[in-house]
């Protein structure tokens, strides 16, 4: 069965038609890579999935796991198994980070029935999957992501979901704006939490992660629908030919992004 | 003249005449005191200082000194509830007083409500075996000396281990031993001239503290003045302290303020501080009355030359609560920092005043005050940073910070720079807001639920001002009575 079930779905932010009309089907193993040009309803997707305010689905709808996904709170969706990676990881002064990821994942056991982990366990936890983004500790227990450089804070996502073990993983554009060595790294910790039971969807602007993470199926996303969908191959064709190659104006210098919510 | 005004005339009348064998100074304070209240009457808001706040519950209470009250208390009078003082502004809301009981339909993440209107849970805070509980509880280590309704409680108190060169007595003994030195610095820096309760503080002056530094002397441990009501009398305790650190001394002194028991009482306390040459303050603070209280005090300083002053105050208690903090720099390179944390839920009114005068040059100043604010709470901050024609070289800063959690929560900021030398540096912040909706939206994303992921930014706002006290006995008590407040928020994270 699916893991991740996404029909005809429509949405609106602020008034303005995003998605019109998405088709996806992520099964367990699989990750999934979604390109296009900017401005074409990729985050918002994103968002959507996560249950971020301010997204009015219209049409459609979203299974996971073969139930309802779009009915539940951001909290009730994280705990059956979804993850976000931000695009912009937010940083929130004050609430250290190793606190705030055990009060996560807590809060998910909880719900499952499992046993909480005490501060000493989860430590040990902590450091075990910290090792696969190279995050050293001093950034463990400073405020989540102040201060943070770009790329430690895409590192610090991916710790975020290798401790929380999500069985779907949307990684929204976690590949912007990270210099080769980063890159690597983050690519290096996304591989290695690849399993045959956890789903993933890549969101990306660039072709290059491709070539570190190699996805199933590829899809090219354009003004809010799947345009194309294929293998590795797609991916590469697309570099080579640009977007241009499938009558596509990337946006990056047209109309601004539709309601993506940046700090 | 109002019924209220009449009524703390009427008492501080009677208090003055029945203690006619004071000395003759303490007689001239207090007649100085009542001819001051007399003059002044109690502050409404047409008066610039007191814009914010109304003082009605004075009225509707009608609260009497220690020894009145003790005759007076609320089980002989059988009626529990008769002195539930109406909050600040607005009308009593039934017998178990200002504060709104849980409802249906708060928000999970708001702050806790009160348990029968005591902020401290003691069970039974009557008998004296829960006041030694509540002592254990919020007692730190060193000396101390404890007060219940106004007068100091000696078996409760403990002097043990004070410092050479430090010496710490309760005022009712120094009234009568340190007359001399009592008379020419009692009143100097809280002058009843300039406020109405100050005023009635020194008309009904009997009891608080002395803490004296010998120049040099060094005290590591802080030394705590712990204030109790017990809320079965409608008291007016009227504690004054009085703090005269000699040259290059340095000391901390806590100020904790607590009900133990619902019902409405009335603290009004006058501390006035001498820092002398390079000498040092660490002062805070601690108020945690019950929520059907009224507390309002007054933090006098003036500063000498090269000396340090550190305030910290936390409100968190109090239908009605005002904290008043002046310093004045009398010498050149003395520092200031003011911090205060105001945290309000119910009905409650949480109000803060501060001044600064830099009446010398190069002195430095720091002013951080932020409000957490539930329900229908108020919280006001009136911050005046006054630089003087000669203060050259100020530096000063000022932020006020505040966090409404309900739609009916208010919060008031008024910086107020009066600038009139013209190489200074002053900067001064204000702000009230909300919970951010994109941080919340991260750490539900992680799977933390709503309630609980508002409490984690909820804290996470305060405690800039909790981690401002150094690590010690002092900053867990804060963050204890903090938890009360907050329950459920963050105290300290894990540390690698």
């Amino acid at each position: 069965m699916a893991l991740l079930t996404v029909r005809n779905l429509h949405a609106r932010v602020a008034g303005k038609d995003i998605l019109k009309g998405i088709d996806l089907e992520v099964r367990p193993g699989e990750v999934h890579a979604i390109m296009g040009p900017n401005g074409s309803g990729k985050s918002t997707l994103a968002s959507v999935l996560a249950g971020r305010d301010g997204y009015e689905v219209t049409q459609g709808e979203v299974l996971f796991d073969g139930k309802p996904l779009l009915g539940l709170s951001p909290e009730e969706r994280a705990t059956s198994g979804v993850f976000l990676a931000f695009q912009y990881p937010v940083e929130i002064p004050g609430v250290g980070n190793l606190h705030f990821l055990r009060t996560a994942l807590n809060a998910q056991r909880r719900v499952r029935g499992l046993e909480e982990l005490d501060a000493m366990d989860f430590l040990q936890l902590a450091k075990e999957k910290s090792k696969l983004v190279q995050l050293d500790a001093a950034f463990m227990n400073r405020s989540v992501n102040e201060g943070f450089s770009g790329g430690e804070k895409k590192r610090n996502e991916i710790f975020q979901m290798a401790v929380l073990e999500p069985r779907l993983a949307i990684l929204d554009e976690t590949d912007s704006g990270l210099d080769i060595d980063a890159l690597r790294t983050v690519a290096g910790g996304v591989n290695a939490l690849r399993s045959p039971e956890r789903g993933m969807v890549l969101i990306t602007h660039y072709q290059r992660l491709l070539d570190y993470i190699v996805p199933d199926k590829v899809h090219v996303m354009a003004a809010g629908r799947i345009i194309r969908s294929g293998g590795r191959e797609l991916a590469l064709e697309l570099e080579e030919k640009g977007y241009s190659w499938l009558g596509l104006q990337d946006g990056k210098t047209a109309a601004p992004k539709g309601g993506e919510a940046r700090r | 003249m109002t019924p209220a005004l009449a009524h703390y005339l009427d008492v501080a009348s009677r208090f003055h005449a029945a203690d006619a064998s004071a000395p003759a100074w303490l007689r001239r304070v207090r007649s100085e005191g009542l001819a001051h209240l007399e003059r002044q009457g109690l502050p409404t808001n047409r008066d610039e200082a007191w814009k914010y706040t109304r003082l009605a519950p004075l009225a509707e209470g009608m609260f009497l000194p220690p020894g009145e009250a003790r005759a007076a208390g609320r089980s002989a009078a059988g009626a529990e509830g008769t002195f539930i003082p109406a909050g600040a502004g607005r009308s009593a809301t039934g017998a178990e007083g200002t504060f709104i009981p849980a409802e249906a339909g708060r928000g999970a993440g708001r702050l806790a409500t009160p348990a029968e209107g005591t902020f401290i849970p003691v069970g039974d805070a009557r008998g004296t075996g829960a006041l030694s509980a509540v002592v254990e509880r919020l007692g730190l280590p060193g000396p101390r000396l404890v007060f219940v309704d106004g007068r100091l409680a000696p078996e409760l108190s403990s002097v043990a281990g004070l410092p050479r060169g430090l010496t710490l007595k309760p005022l009712r003994d120094a009234l009568r031993e340190d007359g001399d030195l009592l008379e020419s610095v009692l009143g100097q820096r809280a002058l009843a001239g300039d406020s109405a309760l100050t005023a009635l503080n020194a008309a009904l002056l009997e009891d608080g503290a002395l803490l004296r530094l010998a120049p040099g002397t060094v005290s590591e441990v802080p030394v705590q003045l712990l204030f109790l009501t017990r809320g079965d009398s409608p008291v007016l305790a009227s504690p004054r302290i009085l703090v005269l650190a000699g040259e290059s001394s340095e000391a901390t002194l806590v100020e904790t303020y607590a009900g133990v028991g619902a019902g409405a009482t009335f603290t009004n306390a006058v501390t006035e501080v001498t820092l002398e040459d390079n000498a040092s303050l660490h002062h805070y603070k601690l108020q945690a009355e019950s929520d059907t209280a009224v507390h309002v005090s007054g933090l006098h300083v003036r500063q000498g030359r090269d000396s340090r002053f550190a305030s910290h105050a936390f409100s968190f208690g109090g239908a009605l609560s005002r904290n008043e903090v002046h310093s004045a720099f009398a010498g050149e390179g003395g520092d200031a920092t003011l911090n205060g944390l105001y945290v309000g839920r119910g009905t409650q009114h949480l109000d803060n005043r501060t001044a600064l005068d830099h009446a010398v040059p190069r002195c430095t100043s720091r002013e951080l005050y932020k409000g957490v604010l539930d329900d229908q709470s108020r919280g006001t901050f009136h911050g005046l940073i006054r630089v003087r024609q000669d203060a050259q070289r100020t530096d000063s800063r000022q932020q006020n910070r505040n966090l409404l959690l309900s739609e009916s929560a208010q919060a008031d900021a008024r910086p107020q720079l009066e600038i009139l030398a013209d190489d200074v540096k002053c900067a001064h912040g204000a702000a009230v807001g909300r919970l951010d909706a994109v941080a919340l939206f991260y750490l539900r994303s992680r799977g933390i639920p709503r309630a609980e992921a508002e409490r984690l930014l909820t804290y996470a706002f305060a405690r800039e001002v909790v981690d401002a006290v150094p690590a010690g006995p002092v900053r867990d008590s804060v963050e204890g009575l903090l938890a009360l407040k907050l329950p459920g928020a963050a105290r300290r994270e894990v540390r690698a």
